[in-house]
């Protein structure tokens, strides 16, 4: 089957675009047969593509035409597309970030054709949740570290008993938590030993493309201890991950590595107060720090002081690339969430509960957020029957005992809901197939492994 | 070890309206045809003969396995089954943490089904619903035990030397930027590929994404 050939052509394809600008261009399309057009679209966002798995975003977007097209038509359709801000385009080795114009026009019975061209951005500011991501709290560090240590504890203790117990036979489950005490006491403890506390921290977690990148390296030896040297390494890196499951796979890919030199090889002598600065250039076109969906690049700051026949002490700072002349801000594109203080919010309705949530969907912290703020609230809810789960998972959340849970979706914005429903409303539910179903119900959370907010329908006594 | 600098993909030159910007249209791409794909993309690009869609009966109480170790092609079927039946539903089992809900589809296609556990084929086996599953290891057992009627289909002997050669050119040609030549996969060098990676197709797309990374590399003199 012959279908129309399209194609999108810019008005200006070299131009570096920011967030906001506006991109115009023309859409054409040649027409070999005759054919009804349900809606030629055409719309803005971005895309990764190389080793990971794909991350993408659209923006803004419109219909340029509805209707017949007729054989050996040659057409254009002019269009005005809003670009997006973040993230800048980006061309590495695992990971590439580009945006788009996509043209696709919807034809019945047939694969629909469609059309991209690339354009160019460059990020005028990093939106607040890329900043966010660069930095393990202390607290949770702790967390991890305590964790390891009671997890050691439980397999030494076991593996001690099992040792006494079984003889020879218990000794392979003493090796785990030896091992662990082993790496510790040589990458932790040893350098101390010898280094008593050493401080190394950075000035600012954010630097500009071309800026200096600085902080202070403090230390105070116990004994005199002569060293290799103190080095610092500046290094940008890609990671992404391709494949779910058994068949997930990082790949890291550095592609940008420069060492330095903070101290020379000599003596350090004991108890005398060492106060190194630190100060490394990132590099003028440096790349600006990303974390998309299983695409992310990374820069981070190593610090090694080299002790001859011994462990050396290393420290691993990330830190972020940010654009020039503006550092960490809020993005603009973000919508405004719900004041959430108001316990209750009284006025507000389900639809516009879903209008924020739609919003907010694919940002983890701040649809928690909302999700929080509605739950245990009740509205009148229209939805439109999907499907019933034949199993509703381990982690089943379903809130009445023997109940059914079944999928649906807000009318629009097509928002994923996963409604459970009590017993004795199972057959009403079974008879509804794909209708509108209308009816009271309570938020109860968010089904994380499918993207959907969980309602429980009220109980109807004469259902 | 297969020659990188040979002719293993015709030699194109760079279109005329290439965009100085863009590295890949040196190639008259627009991406590294390797990559990963989306998974409605990679419907759209499987190889897959068009009579399997006639194979699938909707009867309740059918079952079709496709059994295969990894990378042979049982997703990229389960994908293009899907992007075909539009009341089907698709499920895919993680190797860790619980196993996620299942819902209803007509067929139903859980790809990694092996991952089911005993609760799990409890509930879904019971229903008689028809089900299409990718796995590793066959579950007619327990499929026949609950009265299906199963058909086992062994994946991956039929990725042959000329099947990887549809499929990287196909790859190749998704990619393509403009009219104009664009790299392509000879049969000498698909033979190659396969008395290397046998018929692991996707180890053999991440061998080329290596080599058209360091193709593009020295075309742009880096």
């Amino acid at each position: 089957m012959s279908k129309p050939k399209l194609s999108v052509e810019l008005a200006e394809p070299d131009r570096i675009y920011r967030g906001g600008d506006t991109i115009n261009g023309v859409v054409r399309v040649e027409v070999d047969k005759a054919i009804a057009c349900n809606g030629l679209n055409v719309q803005a966002g971005w895309r990764t593509h190389g080793r990971g798995n794909v991350a993408s975003k659209t923006g803004d977007s419109t219909t340029l035409f509805q209707g017949q097209w007729q054989a050996g038509e040659s057409l254009e359709y002019p269009f005005e597309l809003i670009a997006l801000d973040w993230p800048p385009t980006y061309h590495g080795h695992y990971l590439n970030v580009d945006h788009y114009v996509d043209a696709r026009a919807k034809i019945a019975w047939s694969f629909d054709p469609k059309a991209s061209t690339a354009f160019q951005v460059s990020a005028s500011h990093v939106p607040a949740n890329v900043g966010a991501a660069a930095t393990v709290p202390l607290v949770a560090k702790a967390f991890v570290g305590v964790i390891f240590a009671v997890i050691i504890a439980v397999f030494f203790t076991v593996g001690m008993g099992t040792v006494v117990g079984l003889g020879w036979i218990g000794v392979p489950f003493l090796l785990l938590p030896l091992s662990g005490m082993v790496f510790w006491f040589l990458k932790t403890w040893l350098p101390r030993f010898l280094l008593g506390k050493v401080e190394c921290e950075l000035a600012e977690q954010a630097v500009v493309p071309g800026g200096s990148l600085t902080g202070e390296l403090v230390l105070k030896p116990r004994r005199s201890v002569a060293i290799n040297g103190i080095t610092m390494k500046l290094e940008g890196r890609e990671k992404v991950v391709s494949g779910s499951g058994s068949n997930q796979t990082t790949h890291n890919h550095v592609f940008f590595e420069n060492e330095e030199t903070l101290r020379e090889a000599g003596p350090l002598m004991p108890s005398s107060q060492l106060c190194l600065p630190i100060a490394m250039k990132v590099p003028d076109h440096a790349p600006l720090s990303l974390k998309l969906t299983s695409n992310e690049l990374l820069w981070n700051l190593e610090v090694r002081i080299d002790i001859p026949r011994w462990p050396d002490w290393v420290k691993k700072i990330a830190f972020q690339v940010v654009p020039p002349g503006e550092s960490v801000m809020s993005d603009p594109s973000e919508p405004v969430m719900p004041k959430t203080d108001t316990g209750a919010e009284p006025g507000i309705t389900f639809e516009e509960s879903v209008n924020h949530l739609w919003q907010v969907r694919g940002d983890a912290d701040q649809r928690d957020r909302l999700v929080d703020a509605i739950a245990g609230l009740t509205f009148s809810v229209t939805a439109i029957i999907d499907r019933r789960l034949l199993y509703g998972g381990d982690h089943d959340a379903n809130v009445y005992p023997k109940g059914h849970s079944v999928w649906a979706k807000f009318p629009n914005p097509e928002l994923p809901l996963v409604l459970f429903v009590p017993h004795n409303m199972g057959e009403k539910f079974e008879q509804l197939g794909r209708q509108h179903w209308t009816g009271q119900a309570t938020v109860v959370g968010w089904d994380r492994d499918h993207g959907r907010l969980q309602l429980a329908v009220e109980v109807q006594n004469g259902a | 070890m297969i020659n990188l600098n040979s002719n293993f993909v015709c030699d194109v030159e760079c279109s005329s309206d290439e965009k100085a910007w863009q590295p890949w249209s040196r190639l008259n791409l627009f991406r590294n045809p390797f990559g990963e794909l989306s998974i409605v993309e990679r419907a759209e690009l499987a190889v897959v003969d068009e009579d399997l869609l006639n194979q699938i009966t909707l009867d309740r109480w059918t079952a079709i396995e496709f059994i295969a170790d990894c990378g042979r092609g049982k997703s990229t079927r389960l994908h293009w089954l899907r992007s075909r039946l539009p009341n089907s539903s698709y499920v895919y089992l993680p190797e860790e943490g619980p196993v996620p809900a299942i819902p209803w589809g007509n067929p139903l296609m859980i790809d990694e089904a092996q991952r089911m556990n005993r609760r799990a084929k409890r509930s879904v086996f019971a229903t008689g619903i028809p089900l299409i599953l990718g796995t590793h290891q066959s579950l007619s057992r327990s499929l026949r035990r609950c009265g299906y009627e199963v058909r086992s289909i062994r994946i991956g002997r039929t990725n042959t030397a000329s099947f990887i050669q549809k499929v990287l050119n196909r790859r190749i040609e998704a990619s393509r930027c403009g009219d104009g030549p664009i790299p392509v996969v000879s049969s000498a060098e698909a033979n190659r590929l396969f008395a290397r990676f046998g018929s692991n197709v996707r180890s053999v797309e991440g061998y080329l994404y290596e080599q058209f990374q360091q193709r593009i590399a020295d075309q742009m003199g880096q």
